[in-house]
């Protein structure tokens, strides 16, 4: 039932170069297409490829594309650990949530109850972010590893409870008392801030990406954990045979990632928006997993496609604020250019034949 | 024959890193004939015979299908010119019927499927070789001999005129592979061409009307069967006089390493495997394991091995109980497995041989302290045993799927053999159809191995389907059917029949040996 005469074949082999090539070419092709979408709405393409290209040359935006980019790269290189196992977490945007939320809880403890050193309280919203993110993604871990649930499914609709769980909170007891009943909490004091290397939130998240991109190179270079993790992505029954403990690495493996997509909530709140709000993400939880494949699970690939990302969404904004386009377009441009780029990615594995018959098969 | 071939491979080249596997091979295939395509694992019959189905570009060379230039750039242009090819490892979907994987993915089918005509043609096309299958059947109901069959009418379905058998025999009973034969030369009479690929001599003088040998990626002869003979092929195959005799020293086996006693369990498909297997493995001895494939066989090694959990039962390895252990706790006894289907459960084909060989023993010192693997001290070790092993390989680097059937094999015995495990010889060595699939070389090397290991002062299972091999390296012979131990032999004083007798569940003997 062919209806158009095209079909897909696998390709047996694939080069580097292609690979990259064909990335790129997907990025250019998607600007193409928002360049025939600007021009649809009746829009300025020049005036908003400049607004755009800006962002990645002018270094206070840039700076900003950085920022956002560190929530995204954070969750991003938790779900590489996840998709290295075959663990199919999809539920980074609730665990970015979670740890948004336990951070905001240290914060306000502090404010109101002031039991930590000034000093302690980053750390120790570091460590709840960490947990609260991990703890999300254990409970789909654990129903995989002893029931074997469909960790897609699971992870999935976690998201949604810890992003209502986040609105309940934001719009009951942790409104801001003076905030003239707007949905945000107190603001952070700076002490809760990212500002600890040069006083500078992308200074300081930059340095924590890499940080963490680091350990997860050494994890799976050198790590017995990031070993086994590997031999269970690549096949299950090996890991069985080899006497690997499946269910302990998976949760491990998991709690991990989840714990790193906590400190991408801690890093949204500490890092940009500086208090709790009910729309503190707007999908990094999302595009972190278009991230981690495009970068092809590589840490160090990782952290510049996550800034890449982040400076696609701060050229959104910067088109409404600039050029007026409405937001719903924004949203558009920066799905066309997801859309292209996973394409480029199928296209790595698959050529297109036109024509050519195509009998059955 | 003036007619032109159903093939003509011409000059065709393949490179793999760091491989040559076809070097300018030359191949033909006539209207009517079956062709054995002979040559040891490795030798390149299913990577040449990849190419003509698609899956592989070659570098050079041309192909011709019945007289014209043809470009086969995937299985469907392959299917398209008429070639099916049935692969070792069966592509068939078990919860699906017969007939619903034979249609798979026919564009005829139409989008309205008329099971019922297409039933009857199923039907039809398989009685017309002799076969009874019931097309509403699920595939995971079916014997691997009923899945080949499977397997060929989905080809024939398509009306292929090529036939690729890619080792057809090693999944099947001797029975079933009689009927295999017997469908085979009917598909001949019918003006259709067969691909016959193996490794066993007996085959290629039984079926086929000319044989090509291969080695090294290159052709060595293309004869008409009945002008040859099977040591003739040996030789052009290994390139070499075969030995086919495994030097062993007489010893007295020691005391026992593993004992079972009234174990049983479950198959996967929740039916009862093992009903009360009673057996025991001493020192310095090889216990061979004889039985038809399906009669229990993995389902005792895996309760071994602790891979399947026992019902009831006990098993003891150097006199400790260790029923439903771990299996990293059984292996850490002293206990090395060779398990069957060794891409699925042996080797990790997507990582690098060094992680293969190094599957079990990352945890170990002083390949690893705490949480952190000392890759230098793994990658010493490993240059060491590829040596030790004469494991074929461009490097410890490359990924272990692009490495032979028989070096895996070696691979495999490395890993479980050299003492990086445990340290030391093993106490037990589990070895689960070791040969399975293996040339000439390689199973006299596997088989070595065991003897020697045995001579070391190790116990060794050895589970096999070929009672030959069994009875040239065992001390004891156990045969097995339908989950119980039938009997129990001395090599030196088994007697064939017997225990052919005995495989088939035809008669039960009085405990011996």
């Amino acid at each position: 039932m062919a209806l158009l005469p095209i079909r897909f074949e696998r390709r047996l082999t694939y080069t580097r170069t292609a690979a990259i090539l064909t990335t790129i070419l997907a990025i250019l092709l998607a600007f193409g297409a928002v360049a025939i979408l600007f021009i649809i709405l009746g829009l300025d393409v020049a005036a908003a490829f400049q607004t755009i290209l800006n962002v990645f040359i002018t270094p206070r935006l840039f700076f900003q594309a950085v920022v956002r980019g560190v929530p995204i790269t954070l969750a991003a290189l938790g779900l590489a650990i996840a998709f290295r196992m075959n663990f199919w977490n999809i539920g980074a945007e609730g665990q970015i949530y979670m740890g948004a939320f336990a951070s905001t809880g240290i914060v306000l403890a502090h404010i109101y109850y002031g039991f930590l050193p000034e000093v302690l309280v980053l750390p120790t919203m570091f460590l709840t972010a960490f947990l609260a993110g991990g703890a999300w993604c254990l409970l789909p871990a654990v129903l995989k590893a002893k029931l074997n649930v469909n960790e897609i499914l699971t992870t999935l609709m976690m998201n949604f409870i810890a992003i209502l769980w986040v609105a309940y909170l934001i719009y009951g007891p942790w409104r801001d008392p003076e905030g003239f009943g707007f949905p945000l909490s107190i603001p952070f004091p700076d002490y809760a801030k990212f500002l600890f290397i040069a006083g500078n939130q992308a200074y300081t998240g930059f340095t924590i990406t890499l940080i963490v991109a680091a350990l997860i190179y050494l994890l799976f270079r050198y790590g017995k954990l990031g070993f086994e993790l590997t031999v269970i992505g690549q096949s299950l029954d090996a890991a069985r045979y080899a006497g690997i403990n499946i269910a302990k690495a998976i949760v491990l493996g998991a709690f991990l990632s989840g714990g790193l997509a906590g400190i991408g909530g801690l890093s949204i709140l500490s890092g940009i928006i500086g208090r709790l709000r009910p729309d503190l993400s707007p999908g990094y939880g999302y595009t972190a997993i278009i991230v981690s494949f495009l970068a092809a699970l590589n840490p160090w690939l990782i952290v510049p496609a996550g800034i890449f990302f982040g400076g696609l969404f701060t050229a959104g904004e910067a088109l409404q604020a600039t050029l007026k386009i409405p937001g719903a377009a924004v949203e558009m441009f920066q799905s066309i250019i997801f859309i292209f780029i996973i394409f480029g990615e199928f296209l790595k594995r698959y050529r297109i034949v036109v024509g050519g018959g195509g009998s059955g098969g | 024959m003036s007619e032109s071939p159903l093939v003509l491979m011409k000059d065709i080249v393949k490179r793999f890193p760091g491989v040559l596997a076809n070097d300018h091979v030359t191949f033909e295939l006539r209207r009517g004939e079956v062709h054995a395509l002979l040559g040891e694992n490795g030798a390149g019959k299913t990577t040449l015979m990849n190419i003509l189905y698609g899956l592989y570009k070659p570098d050079s060379g041309e192909i011709y299908v019945k007289g014209r230039k043809a470009n086969i750039r995937s299985p469907r242009d392959a299917i398209r010119l008429g070639i099916g090819m049935v692969h070792q490892h069966f592509r068939l979907i078990p919860t699906h019927t017969v007939t619903e994987n034979i249609i798979l993915g026919l564009k005829e089918a139409g989008f309205v499927i008329n099971y019922k005509k297409m039933n009857e043609e199923i039907k039809r096309l398989a009685e017309s070789y002799g076969w009874k299958i019931n097309p509403d059947a699920r595939m995971w109901q079916l014997s691997a001999g009923e899945k080949q069959q499977v397997e060929i009418l989905k080809a024939l379905y398509r009306k292929a005129e090529i036939l690729i058998l890619d080792e057809p025999t090693s999944v099947l009973t001797p029975q079933e592979t009689r009927a295999l034969f017997r469908a085979v030369r009917r598909m001949a009479e019918e003006g259709k061409g067969v691909i016959f690929i193996t490794h066993k001599l007996e085959e290629v003088m039984e079926v086929s009307d000319r044989v090509t040998v291969m080695r090294k990626g290159r052709v060595v002869v293309t004869k008409n069967t009945r002008d040859t003979n099977p040591q003739e092929l040996a030789n052009y195959m290994v390139g070499r006089p075969v030995i086919f005799e495994i030097e062993k020293k007489e010893l007295q086996p020691g005391d026992p390493v593993a004992v079972i006693k009234d174990l049983y369990a479950m198959s996967d498909k929740g039916v009862l495997a093992l009903k009360g297997v009673n057996l025991e493995v001493r020192r310095n001895e090889i216990l061979g394991l004889a039985g038809v494939t399906g009669n229990g066989q993995v389902e005792l090694v895996e309760v071994i091995t602790g891979l399947r959990k026992a019902v009831k039962g006990r098993v003891i390895i150097d006199g400790k109980d260790v029923t439903n252990r771990s299996p990293r706790e059984i292996m850490e006894l002293g206990v090395a497995y060779i398990p069957p289907e060794t891409l699925r459960w042996g080797v990790v084909p997507s990582l690098r041989v060094v992680d293969n060989l190094f599957l079990k023993a990352y945890r170990y010192p002083p390949f690893s302290k705490s949480a952190v693997i000392d890759w230098k001290k793994v990658y010493e070790k490993a240059e060491e045993l590829i040596r030790e092993f004469e494991i074929i390989t461009p490097s410890p680097f490359v990924k272990t799927r692009t490495l032979s059937g028989g070096n895996i094999q070696r691979l495999i015995l490395a890993r479980e053999l050299s003492g990086i495990i445990g340290g030391g010889v093993p106490k037990l060595i589990v070895a689960a159809y070791p040969t399975k699939g293996l040339d000439v070389g390689a199973t006299e090397f596997v088989l070595k191995t065991l003897v020697k290991y045995r001579d070391m002062g190790s116990g060794v299972l050895l589970v096999s389907e070929d009672l030959e091999e069994i009875l040239r390296v065992s001390d004891r012979v156990a045969v097995i059917f339908d989950g119980k131990i039938m009997g129990v032999f001395k090599s030196s004083e088994a007697d064939i029949e017997e225990i052919g007798l005995l495989m088939a569940g035809v008669k039960e003997k009085a405990k011996a040996g």
